[in-house]
């Protein structure tokens, strides 16, 4: 790739040479050797440095409560230890880190997926049916302001312990920003897209397809997005319904009885990668695609 | 006769404040086949209501809005609307745009033969496959138009399609508009509050005036085009419209609109879908 960057920018001056170029023949437009690798570089750096102030600020924390309190309190070199020798297959809790985190995101997955589906349907329904709208927000807002440990005896009134009980957990998180949203995105959809349309002929399956979910399409990956860190941050409250101590939220909410500390922070570390890596790499693609399509942003 | 209003009245209410509004009172006008009726007067006259009606997006209070015999009852693919505000789809192509407005019943492939066609009539075929962002504002109405004329529409309604565009610019797409029409032979619907652009493009001029809106006057031009704005007749007849237009009581300084409190109202000023 870089090769064929290379090739299709002979010729091209870097920045200043350029510009400088263009301001002495007095023309308004030009083109100059584009710094992508630079701009990825600086990226990448701006990101490490973050990383390593959560981890000085965590370490400082830990360092300062076994000076006080002369308690123990895992520190970042224990834990990637215990990471490390977690990732070459050593068990915790019973299990290995792959085996508890594939049983919490197939959990999760289902749940998420769960309310992909019903939250779409619904903030669309929403969206377009002023009356729905009034009274069918009210119950998710409701929903909305119930907090994620409050679903555990609900759930376990409803399913009992269990597989279905964490699902339900997850699912009854995830699902108020993906109707708002939803609805909300289509509701605020400027008046004259749907006219144009509508003066074109267009049945509502059209309008709908190709007008009004388009143009929704950034608040309603918004909702996706919260939804997801909704539904993957309740995951310890979810799994304290299972029953069995499998699952990454099971282990942290084990770490109170068997004082395992260590293999907590394993846990949430391995948690908030994988909550990264969705963010980064999906999400952040998707609007990317999304914005460019909307023409938000120009290509390249 | 293509169309008329007959003794239409058009009154929205906001059941929260129980404010009223009377955006036209008993206005009755007729559309002839062939015409490019001009509607001018001042902001808050009632012409964009008129043009509303007309396409359909709104419904009269009172009184019938008609189209070849038959009542309006809502927007119809019969009647192409050319919007003040920019319309286009961002995420389409400028072809996408204007093929998604012909009529359905025939192939991908010919709507986008037909939008073509549309798109070289104003001159931007070469932008076929580029975006709406990519394009200034007067090539975006311009699109706006393929898209209006890629309908087939028998009517066209254009509400100040170019009151958001550059003097420069306004001119050079009056006459371009000016050019389709006298090949189509289409019937136009044009609001605009420039008395100037009125006068180069109209067979006929309605003055609106406005508290609550109506219609003042009607002068039919048969100057033939191109017309000259210096020419003594066009001068005079500047000044007859000017003068019309300030005698009209909200040029006067006088409230834009005339609010009128309304009981057990329960239709909502905002837009339905």
């Amino acid at each position: 790739m870089w090769k064929a960057d290379r090739v299709d920018d002979k010729g091209k001056m870097d920045k200043k040479e350029a510009a400088e170029k263009a301001l002495r023949e007095g023309r308004s437009h030009f083109e100059f050797r584009p710094e992508t690798r630079r701009f990825l570089l600086a990226n990448a750096v701006n990101i490490a440095i973050g990383i390593a102030l959560v981890i000085i600020a965590w370490w400082v924390v830990a360092e300062a409560m076994i000076a006080v309190r002369g308690a123990f309190f895992p520190t970042p070199p224990e834990t990637f230890s215990a990471l490390w020798e977690a990732l070459g297959g050593a068990k915790i809790n019973g299990a290995t880190i792959y085996f508890h985190t594939r049983s919490s995101l197939v959990r999760w997955g289902l749940g998420y997926a769960l309310a992909l589906v019903i939250g779409t349907i619904a903030g669309m329904a929403f969206g377009t049916m002023g009356r729905a709208y009034d009274i069918g927000m009210v119950p998710v807002y409701i929903v909305q302001m119930i907090p994620g440990m409050a679903w555990v005896p609900i759930a376990m009134l409803i399913f009992g312990l269990g597989e279905s009980a964490t699902v339900f957990i997850i699912l009854m998180t995830a699902l108020p920003p993906i109707v708002i949203n939803t609805a909300g995105g289509i509701r605020q959809a400027p008046p004259i897209y749907s006219r144009v349309a509508l003066m074109s002929g267009k049945d509502h399956f059209s309008l709908f397809a190709k007008v009004l979910i388009p143009a929704a399409a950034l608040p309603i990956i918004d909702g996706m997005r919260i939804g997801l860190a909704n539904g993957w941050r309740v995951l310890i409250a979810a799994e304290m319904v299972l029953g069995t101590m499998v699952g990454l939220g099971a282990t942290i909410e084990d770490s109170r009885y068997s004082l395992d500390f260590v293999s907590a922070f394993v846990c949430i570390i391995v948690i908030c990668l994988i909550g990264l890596t969705i963010e980064k790499l999906l999400f952040s693609g998707l609007e990317g695609v999304v914005r460019n399509r909307l023409g938000l942003e120009e290509e390249g | 006769m293509i169309a008329s209003l007959e003794n239409v009245s058009k009154v929205f209410t906001n059941p929260r404040t129980g404010k009223g509004l009377v955006a036209l009172n008993d206005v009755s006008m007729d559309v002839g086949e062939g015409d490019f009726l001009c509607l001018i007067g001042p902001s808050g006259c009632g012409k964009s209501t008129t043009l509303n009606l007309l396409a359909g997006f709104e419904l009269p209070t009172s009184g019938r809005v008609m189209f070849k015999g038959k009542e309006i009852a809502g927007p119809s693919p019969e009647r192409g609307v050319v919007f003040q505000e920019f319309s286009l789809y961002p995420w389409m192509t400028v072809m996408q745009n204007v093929a998604f407005s012909v009529s359905k019943g025939r192939t991908k492939e010919e709507r986008e033969a037909l939008a073509m066609k549309q798109l070289e009539l104003v001159g931007l075929s070469d932008f076929a496959h580029a975006r709406p962002n990519e394009l200034s504002g007067g090539m975006k109405q311009r699109v706006a138009i393929a898209r209006a004329l890629a309908m087939d529409a028998d009517l066209l309604l254009m509400d100040e399609p170019f009151g958001s565009l550059d003097e420069q610019t306004r001119r050079k797409m009056d006459n371009e508009v000016l050019r389709l029409w006298e090949g189509q032979g289409k019937t136009v619907v044009f609001v605009t509050h420039s008395i100037e652009e009125a006068l180069m493009l109209g067979t006929r001029i309605l003055l609106m005036s406005a508290s609550p809106g109506r219609i003042d006057r009607e002068w039919k031009v048969d100057t033939p085009w191109p017309r000259d704005p210096t020419s003594p007749g066009m001068v005079a007849l500047k000044k007859e419209i000017s003068r019309g237009l300030q005698v009209c009581s909200c040029a006067s300084g006088e409230p834009k609109a005339a609010f009128v409190e309304v009981q057990g109202a329960d239709d909502r000023p905002e837009m339905e879908v």
